[in-house]
Formats: structure tokens, C-alpha cells, sequence
């Protein structure tokens, strides 16, 4: 496994904060507190869980409101996070920003204590295909450092939400918030710095497919198997990527142990 | 004199009526006899401040968008003429050097009114970015001298007292700090 150097120290005045938008029906909304305690049991580092949710029940330590008529639209909210003035953010913190369709299956302290540093955003790297170096499920990053991904975004944010799907890089509506990223850390010549590749997997609906995503990690890692009754133990998270995917369709022993 | 402003669709609601009438009492030192709100959603869209000027025809009217900032004492902002915001001092022109972030006039300027209403649906298409389009092409106007600069998110601008959000209008909503919170109303 490569050498990861983590940051595990907060101080007083500094404070990790882990970051999530919730809206909609598609996600019930107990996915926001099963993905915060899960990360709490599987983590010794404090933090301070926060979520953009159009539902107050969900569970965070500051819940800030979802406003269905702004001009920023789904998860695009998620940019917000990037701006310091947004969610009482304080000079020295790190800020994590997560998408909730995410089963934590290992101990995370190397992944939200990874180290990171000014101009720097840190995300998964994926053995799977990509054609981005960003992956929407994991950013990391100083509080203030990405500001511009914001500040450029909200300048125009009607054309950037359409502009990937009018440009055919992504095949839903107001998709393609990874993309906009991905190319505004590189426009800003920001260091994009990823995750050790076995750290992530993804689960898939299909028999088939999710037989040959085993196979590939199998290969890849050279390991006996990546999801069999129970996650491998190199995984720490399974993103449940995908247009219209949820974690609660499934009904299996190791979303059951490791989902709540 | 009389106060004005709009409040109609979904993205600003009581708080933001209430929010800019807190700062007028409280920061600008402007006195008014009415503070008149305009709830008549015609045609879902910034259209809808063209109806001021048919139902207020006499007595001086001093118009805010409720997206602004008001920081302390504002100088006098009442026109005898049909008189509204000119941006270029501070951004390029665009389609229209225009803002009407803040507009006066005294008396009756239901031509303005009249106008846009007897061709309405033309204008909407023609000018669809917005009506600061509509006046800087079809109707007489005035402009402020340099009164008004864009909201600066990093520091208070103390020379002008007041500031249009535009854009950065989100910064009303819960969870965005800034210099700005402490003149909006709880």
C-alpha cells in the first residue's frame, strides 16, 4: 500500500469540517447521519459534520437550508463550501466536502486526515475509468485556498450548470460539477493530489457488471476479491456512483454491518 | 416622499422587505412619509418594477431592489427627473450601462408605464436580459453620479454606504458570513 502522510492534529482555533448537501426524494434522509456516524466509528479525528438539506431532520452539527429558488441548482450547492464565508469556516480549516450515497467499510483516518496544503485539492483516485483527475465523492481542501471555484461559478452559475450537458460531456441535466472543478483546480494551476486507488470501490446494480468490477480490483490489487459477504479490507469506502443508484435498494450483510 | 420596492415570485420573501426597510430606518438617515411594496406578479420577472411607475404619479419615489446593502448615511437620492443607476464605473457596458438597483423620480412618469404596456409581450422578447435594456433603449433617463458600487465580498466599502448584491445575492441566505451580517436585520 503507498505511504500516506496523514494529519491528524487539530488545534483549538482550527477544525476539520466534513461537508454534504442533501435534497430531494431520491435519498431518504437518514443516508446523512448513518454517513457521519459511520465515519465517526471508523475514525479517531474530531470533526464537525455539516449539511446543505432541504429537510430539517436530518442529523449534522450545523444544518444550513437547501433553497429550492436559487439559481444554483442540485448538487452544485456542494461549490458553496469552496467560498470561506460559507458555513462558519475559520482560517486553518480543512474542509471535506462528500457526497452522501457512500458506505464507510474500513477505519478513514488516513483518508479525512490526509494532508493537504494551499491550492491543493485532495480526492479519490479510482481504478476504475475516468476522464477527470477530480472525483465528486471526495474533496478535500484549506478553507479559502479554492475560493475561486465559487466565486467564478456563482458569477454565471446558469451557464456553468448546462454547459456540460449542452457540450455533451455529460448526459444529464445540470451534471458535470466534478468536471467544472476538475478543469477550474487545473485552470488556477491548483495540485490535484489522489487518494491511493484501493482505498475506494463502487457497487453496481448489475450481477454481471459488479462480477466484473471484482475481477478488475482482484487484478489490479492482487487480492482475492473485493466484495464478497464482506468489503475487502483495503477499502475503506464504497461509492454508490451512478445516476439514480441508492444505498437503501440493497439488502446485503455488509451494507447492513457498516451502514447506520 | 415615498419609498418603494418589489417583492413577488420565489426568491424574496417578507425577510427581505423587512431586511431593507431596517437598514433605511436604521443606517441611511433617509426620511419618508410611505414605505410602499409591490406584490403584483404580472410577468414573473424584474418587469414587474415598471408598475411603480403607473401607481405612483405624483410626490417625489425613491425605489430599491431589496438586494442591496446599506451601510450608513446615503446622500440625498431624490431626483426631480426620472433618474436610475449608470454602472460603467465600475464594469463594462454590456448590453446596457444601466441599473435600476435604485431609481427616483418625482411626479408622473406613467409614460414609462404606458409604453411598455402597450407592447408588452415585444418588449419582453426584445429586451429579454432584463428591463434596464428596455429604459436604456426607449425611455428618457437620468443617471446618478457614482453612488452605488458592486457589494465587495472581501472588505466594506466606506466611501458609498450602499452596495448592489446582484449576482452575489446569496450571501442574504443563512450560513454566509461576512462584514455584511451585521447591517441586516435578525
Amino acid at each position: 500500500m503507498q505511504s500516506v502522510k496523514t494529519l491528524i492534529a487539530y488545534g483549538e482555533s482550527t477544525m476539520l469540517k466534513i461537508c454534504t448537501v442533501y435534497f430531494g426524494d431520491l435519498y431518504t434522509p437518514d443516508y446523512v447521519g448513518k454517513l457521519f456516524n459511520s465515519i465517526r466509528r471508523n475514525s479517531s479525528i474530531p470533526f464537525q459534520s455539516v449539511c446543505i438539506s432541504d429537510n430539517p431532520n436530518v442529523e449534522a452539527d450545523l444544518v444550513l437550508p437547501y433553497n429550492h429558488f436559487s439559481d444554483v441548482k442540485k448538487h452544485w450547492h456542494k461549490l458553496k463550501f469552496f467560498s470561506p464565508n460559507f458555513a462558519d469556516q475559520h482560517p486553518g480549516d480543512d474542509i471535506i466536502i462528500m457526497d452522501i450515497d457512500q458506505v464507510i467499510t474500513n477505519n478513514v483516518d488516513d483518508l479525512i486526515g490526509h494532508a493537504v496544503g494551499d491550492n491543493e485539492l485532495v480526492t479519490y483516485g479510482t481504478w476504475w475509468k475516468s476522464l477527470l483527475d477530480t472525483n465528486g465523492g471526495f474533496y478535500k481542501f484549506k478553507s479559502g485556498s479554492l475560493k475561486f471555484v465559487w466565486d467564478d461559478f456563482i458569477m454565471n452559475p446558469n451557464y456553468w450548470q448546462m454547459h456540460y450537458y449542452i457540450n455533451g460531456d455529460v448526459h444529464f441535466k445540470y451534471y458535470g460539477e466534478q468536471n467544472y472543478v476538475n478543469w477550474k483546480i487545473q485552470n488556477y494551476n491548483g495540485k490535484i493530489t489522489k487518494t491511493p486507488e484501493e482505498w475506494i470501490s463502487k457497487y453496481h446494480t448489475d450481477f454481471s457488471e459488479n462480477c466484473i468490477l471484482n475481477t478488475m480490483y482482484c487484478d489490479k490489487f492482487d487480492v482475492d476479491y473485493m466484495m464478497l459477504d464482506d468489503v475487502n479490507e483495503n477499502i475503506k469506502i464504497v461509492h454508490f456512483t451512478g445516476p439514480g443508484r441508492t444505498i437503501h435498494d440493497y439488502d446485503t450483510s455488509w451494507i447492513r454491518e457498516h451502514w447506520k | 416622499m415615498r419609498i418603494i420596492c418589489c417583492m413577488f415570485g420565489d426568491k424574496f420573501n417578507q425577510w427581505h422587505v423587512d431586511n431593507l426597510k431596517h437598514m433605511i430606518d436604521t443606517y441611511s438617515g433617509i426620511k419618508y412619509d410611505s414605505f410602499e411594496v409591490i406584490t403584483e406578479d404580472l410577468y414573473g420577472n424584474w418587469y414587474n418594477k415598471l408598475q411603480m411607475y403607473d401607481k405612483f404619479r405624483d410626490d417625489e419615489n425613491l425605489y430599491f431592489d431589496l438586494d442591496i446593502v446599506i451601510t450608513g448615511k446615503l446622500p440625498n437620492l431624490v431626483r426631480k427627473e426620472f433618474t436610475l443607476l449608470n454602472d460603467t464605473w465600475w464594469r463594462e457596458e454590456a448590453h446596457t450601462p444601466l441599473n435600476s438597483s435604485i431609481v427616483s423620480w418625482t411626479g408622473d412618469v406613467s409614460h414609462i408605464w404606458d409604453k411598455f404596456k402597450a407592447d408588452d409581450a415585444h418588449y419582453l422578447k426584445k429586451y429579454d436580459k432584463g428591463s434596464d435594456e428596455f429604459y436604456y433603449r426607449e425611455v428618457e433617463y437620468q443617471t446618478y453620479d457614482p453612488v452605488c458600487p458592486k457589494f465587495n465580498m472581501d472588505k466594506l466599502d466606506t466611501e458609498y454606504n450602499v452596495c448592489t448584491l446582484g449576482q452575489m445575492h446569496h450571501v442574504m441566505e443563512e450560513g454566509w458570513t461576512g462584514w455584511w451580517n451585521q447591517y441586516f436585520t435578525s
